[in-house]
């Protein structure tokens, strides 16, 4: 097989991402019509796009200079500049791959996009100023983002060079299910999402004004200036994706040498990669609305608190000791993380619907953890019954039924904080890092190979359902608060005492007794004809 | 004796069968029969315990010794009074239409909640202690909402969410300690009390510690600590007076007494000075803050239930003060203070009877009014101040008595000023209701039921009794469980 020589790779890299991107971004628009039920676009419409706009004229507006001719040509260079500086197809750095380091490449990025915004700024037209406006307001926002997740970066691997991070979690596989390494990933993924005008931050592609954020800024383009905005949007949004793939959530299947074929196992490896990220897009696009503009800064504000949270956490996690890899501990750590995230989101959502549904889902993780648990030979076959229990009562019938009962009381589903979501965002991510330093000097001496870092992130779980129940002065948020702390508490049991009988028939207990005591409250309430579930009303005694 | 365990097991859910079954007559004879035999075989079990010897049954799953004696004793007493209350209770509401379904429906429920709360102190490890803890939530919780109206449904409701919160950090506190015996005691053991006690000198420091401050968070919720104690006075307002008489002085007692096991691990790990620390911080504040919110009621039922919250205090402090003398007055209050509670719950329910209506301030002359219950009211008030000849007298002296000899003048002194300061709030507002001239003329004069008087007077018995002569039989009983406190091992 031959050896590519290494500036051929190199080639090869920039080359790839160029090619590629259109097409993930058809994918991604053929996709959400799909669900959407439409026809849509062909999966080659980009490249059609992109070929057509190429042979068109190009029509200037009359305020436009040479900043407004230049600017599509200086942000392309800029976005098919980033790919030298990443692990697109190899795990080594080519010629030139040293040449900027994470931040460079971020340097490299907003230097792109600044030159569209000016170049919006230049058109005269007001249309898109005010988009390259709102981008920047918001785009600052992200800032300090990317700062704390370079930060964890840093911290892990003492350099900032992507490259070495990539390295480091090949080397020891463990890094990648450390809690604080699943919150960047959380955290930059959200960066994503914004970066590349996703919902629920912008939509794509709609003529709505009040949609748009990315589109608006190139409205005056036209001809093949706006082929080549078009297409370093597609090469942005792959890059991005390329980084969150091939440096943070899965540094692997790159080449680790020049030969042809890994090569060319590295291209259609990073095509999967980008193709995954996209149905999750996809997904994500399809279930969420779009935040209205002046709640956007609440999206900021969550992925920036993760990266906090993140930082926090790697500075205390060490005294958790190096955890083997193993399955259990790998699904132990990331559902403790996940269920900590939903009840973030619990945290942040006005709609009991919304709060229900996410509590399912927490649910069905939690008993994914128990027969991951139980299949990894951690625990006997009675995990399979606490999980066949979990999805049935507290995946399913709660939820159902919690529905069920709030229809019929004509309850309203709208159950705003009493204190506003970034402050309570805030308080949940201090709680939880005060879970780590609690927790951190206790040695609990059992098999090695349990992730104890996974139990402050569930101890810090109660902590954040408590927090829900307490700025949350409705019944229904207050119960889901409840059974949210339940779910953390069997996860912080599944962590420390995986599969020891006399836990789960307490946990098994426990979830039968809480449905005896939801459904009967509840109906209680039902039999009285309540109106209005809300606890303001203990106001009356209190004294 | 086991066989008495297995007895105390069954006679209640007999009484549960016999009033799911039958019609509302015999479900209260059967209730007030049950709760009787069920206090004989207390006192049975007691005295066969009081020298140190420990029953148990069921393959080790029921065990019984002189600390959980203490305990029985008290929910057995309440059990068999609250019985004979409900008689004449119930009386008033006899000519309702759907009285029949609503009686029976109490009846069950008063039977299951006398059951959960006898098994609490029956269970032999850590697991089954908890289940019986929030079985009690479950039942009480259901009792509490028993008249249906909303202020019952929502005292319920946050009685429900916050003591189940609670009981949620306690099963955590049950894992961490689990989780720390599993290097000692392999991977898969029965957290049986002894088995735990045993072993508890090689256990992490660090893990007891966490175990011993989340029990505490957690039971202590049900215990009514400040600031876990808001779900509290609610209850204790809302529900049946009958039914507050078990809350407070046996429901409260017997999440005290899941805490008491937990204190025995951490002394056995020799933590001993760290626990008493904590049960000090949380007695004091709840003394503290009960006895200032005492001063401000204008609901009595409220008055009584804050003053369960100080008398839990009182009993943390005592355990907390660590002296042998201080921690057998603290078991001996948990006695003296279900009676005098009860007293005060069930003088206060045939008062709510008599007069239509919880507010201080609309219940003037009942001495006169209703010649045995506003007496007894007072008696039951002066009580819970801890006047001598009443029973609650004798254990807050010890109390104050040890914590002097240990010496912990701090606590000591804290304790004093503000059980004095609920006495006069308690007094004050007593006074008020029961030694003023008759308002208006259209209160009912006289008792509603005898069963009442009854109940009450049972209740007084046992007050003065206490105050006057200490049996020699609950001294020694006493005086082993202060041993179990104080070295578990043995």
């Amino acid at each position: 097989m031959p050896v590519l020589p290494d500036w051929v790779v190199q080639v090869c890299q920039v080359l790839t991402v160029l090619m590629l991107a259109p097409l993930i971004s058809g994918v991604i628009a053929r996709g959400e019509a799909i669900v959407q039920q439409r026809t849509g676009p062909r999966l080659l419409q980009p490249y059609y796009d992109i070929a057509k706009l190429l042979r068109k004229e190009t029509v200037l507006p009359g305020p436009a200079g040479l900043l407004f001719r230049a600017a599509p040509y200086i942000s392309f260079a800029g976005y098919a500049t980033v790919p030298l500086l990443i692990p697109v197809l190899t795990n080594y750095g080519l010629p030139l791959g040293y040449m900027g380091d994470i931040l460079g490449g971020g340097l490299i990025l907003g230097g792109a996009g600044f030159a569209i915004s000016i170049a919006a700024i230049d058109s005269g037209s007001p249309y898109a100023q005010l988009g390259s406006s709102r981008l920047r307001t918001f785009g600052a926002l992200n800032e300090p983002t990317v700062i704390f997740v370079v930060f964890v970066v840093a911290l892990t691997t003492h350099t900032d060079l992507p490259y070495v991070l990539g390295a480091t979690l090949r080397a020891s596989t463990v890094e990648v299910v450390r809690p604080s390494h699943l919150l960047i990933i959380a955290a930059f993924f959200m960066l994503v999402l914004n970066e590349t005008g996703r919902i629920p931050v912008g939509s794509h592609g709609g003529t709505l004004e009040f949609g748009q954020i990315d589109e608006g800024r190139v409205a005056e383009h036209s001809g093949p200036g706006l082929a080549f905005l078009r297409w370093g949007g597609s090469v942005k949004q792959l890059v991005l994706y390329t980084i969150f793939a091939n440096v943070l959530l899965a540094p692997w299947g790159v080449a680790s040498s020049g030969r042809l074929d890994d090569v060319a196992l590295a291209i259609a490896l990073l095509a999967v990669k980008a193709l995954a990220i996209g149905v999750v897009v996809i997904v994500i696009e399809c279930s969420f609305a779009k935040l209205r503009l002046y709640k956007l800064p609440e999206f900021t504000v969550a992925s920036f608190m993760l990266a906090v949270l993140a930082v926090v956490i790697f500075l205390f996690q060490p005294g958790f000791g190096d955890l083997r890899l193993t399955v259990f501990g790998a699904a132990a750590t990331v559902t403790a993380v996940v269920v900590l995230l939903l009840e973030l989101g619990m945290l942040r959502s006005q709609d009991v619907w919304e709060q229900l549904g996410l509590y399912a889902l927490g649910s069905a993780v939690v008993a994914a953890l128990a027969i991951a648990t139980a299949a990894s030979g951690h625990g006997d076959s009675s995990l399979y019954v606490l999980a066949a229990v979990t999805i049935a009562l507290k995946a399913l019938l709660f939820p159902i039924g919690i529905r069920f009962v709030l229809r019929r009381l004509e309850a309203d589903p709208r159950v705003p904080s009493t204190i506003g979501i970034p402050s309570a965002l805030l308080i949940a991510v201090a709680l939880t890092a005060f879970a780590f330093v609690v927790i951190r000097p206790i040695h609990i001496d059992t098999v090695p190979a349990l992730p104890l870092s996974a139990l402050p992130v569930a101890v810090g779980g109660v902590l954040v359902a408590f927090l829900l129940m307490v700025l949350r002065p409705y019944a229904p948020s207050q119960l889901l608060g409840f059974l949210i702390l339940e779910n953390a508490v069997t996860v912080a049991s599944l962590v420390i005492a995986p599969g020891l009988p006399i836990i789960l028939a307490l946990l098994l207990l426990f979830d039968l007794l809480i449905g005896v005591l939801v459904f009967v409250v509840l109906v209680q309430y039902l039999a009285t004809e309540r109106t209005a579930v809300r606890t303001d009303m203990l106001d009356r005694l209190t004294g | 004796m086991s066989w008495a365990l297995i007895a105390l097991g069954v006679v209640p859910l007999v009484a549960v069968a016999a009033s799911f079954t039958c019609g509302w007559r015999l479900a209260r004879a059967a209730t007030a029969v049950a709760g009787l035999v069920s206090l004989g075989l207390a006192i049975a079990l007691a005295l066969a315990v009081e020298h140190g010897r420990t029953l148990s049954s069921a393959h080790g799953w029921v065990r019984l010794d002189s600390l959980g004696a203490v305990f029985l004793l008290a929910t057995g007493l309440l059990y068999a009074v609250a019985g004979v209350f409900s008689v004449g209770y119930l009386h008033a509401d006899e000519q309702a239409g759907d009285f029949g379904r609503f009686a029976r429906r109490y009846f069950v429920l008063l039977n299951l909640f006398g059951w959960s709360m006898l098994l609490v102190p029956l269970a032999s490890d850590f697991g089954t202690l908890w289940v019986t803890v929030e079985l009690t939530t479950v039942i009480s919780a259901l009792l509490v909402a028993t008249d249906r109206t909303d202020a019952a449904l929502e005292a319920s409701w946050k009685y429900v969410l916050i003591a189940s919160s609670g009981l949620g950090i306690a099963l955590l506190s049950i894992i961490v300690l689990y989780a720390t015996g599993t290097h000692a005691l392999g991977d898969a053991y029965l957290p049986r009390f002894v088995r735990l006690i045993a072993h508890a000198h090689g256990f992490s420091i660090d893990a007891v510690r966490l175990a011993f401050v989340l029990a505490v968070v957690g039971f202590g919720t049900k215990v009514g600590f400040v600031p876990m104690h808001t779900w509290l006075p609610d209850a204790h307002s809302e529900a049946p007076a009958p039914v507050s008489a078990l809350l407070s002085g046996s429901l409260l007692a017997g999440a005290f007494y899941a805490i008491l096991r937990f204190f025995q691990v951490a002394v056995a790990a020799g933590e001993r000075s760290f626990a008493e620390h904590v049960l000090i911080v949380f007695g004091v504040v709840s003394l503290v803050v009960a006895s200032l919110f005492v001063l401000r009621q204008s609901n009595y039922k409220r008055l009584l239930a804050y003053s369960s919250i100080e008398h839990m205090g009182v009993i943390a402090l005592g355990i907390g003060f660590g002296a042998p003398l201080a921690v057998a007055g603290a078991l001996l209050h948990v006695i003296t203070h279900a009676s005098a509670k009860g007293l005060a719950f069930f003088g206060a329910g045939s008062l709510l009877r008599g007069y239509d209506t919880k507010e201080i301030a609309e219940v003037t002359g009942a001495g006169t009014a209703m010649p045995w219950t506003g007496p007894m009211f007072l008696a039951a008030a002066l009580a819970l101040c801890g006047l001598p000849l009443s029973g609650v007298f004798r254990s807050e002296f010890q109390i104050v008595c040890g914590g002097f000899a240990e010496p912990q003048y701090v606590g000591v002194t804290l304790l004093i000023v503000f059980v004095n300061l609920a006495f006069f709030g308690i007094l004050w507002h007593a006074g008020r209701m029961v030694l003023t001239p008759v308002a208006g003329g259209d209160v009912a004069r006289g008792e509603v039921s005898a069963w009442l008087v009854a109940g009450m007077l049972g209740c007084l018995f046992v007050v003065i009794a206490l105050g006057v002569h200490l049996p020699g039989d609950l001294t020694a009983l006493i005086t082993n469980a202060g041993h179990r406190l104080a070295a578990p091992a043995r």
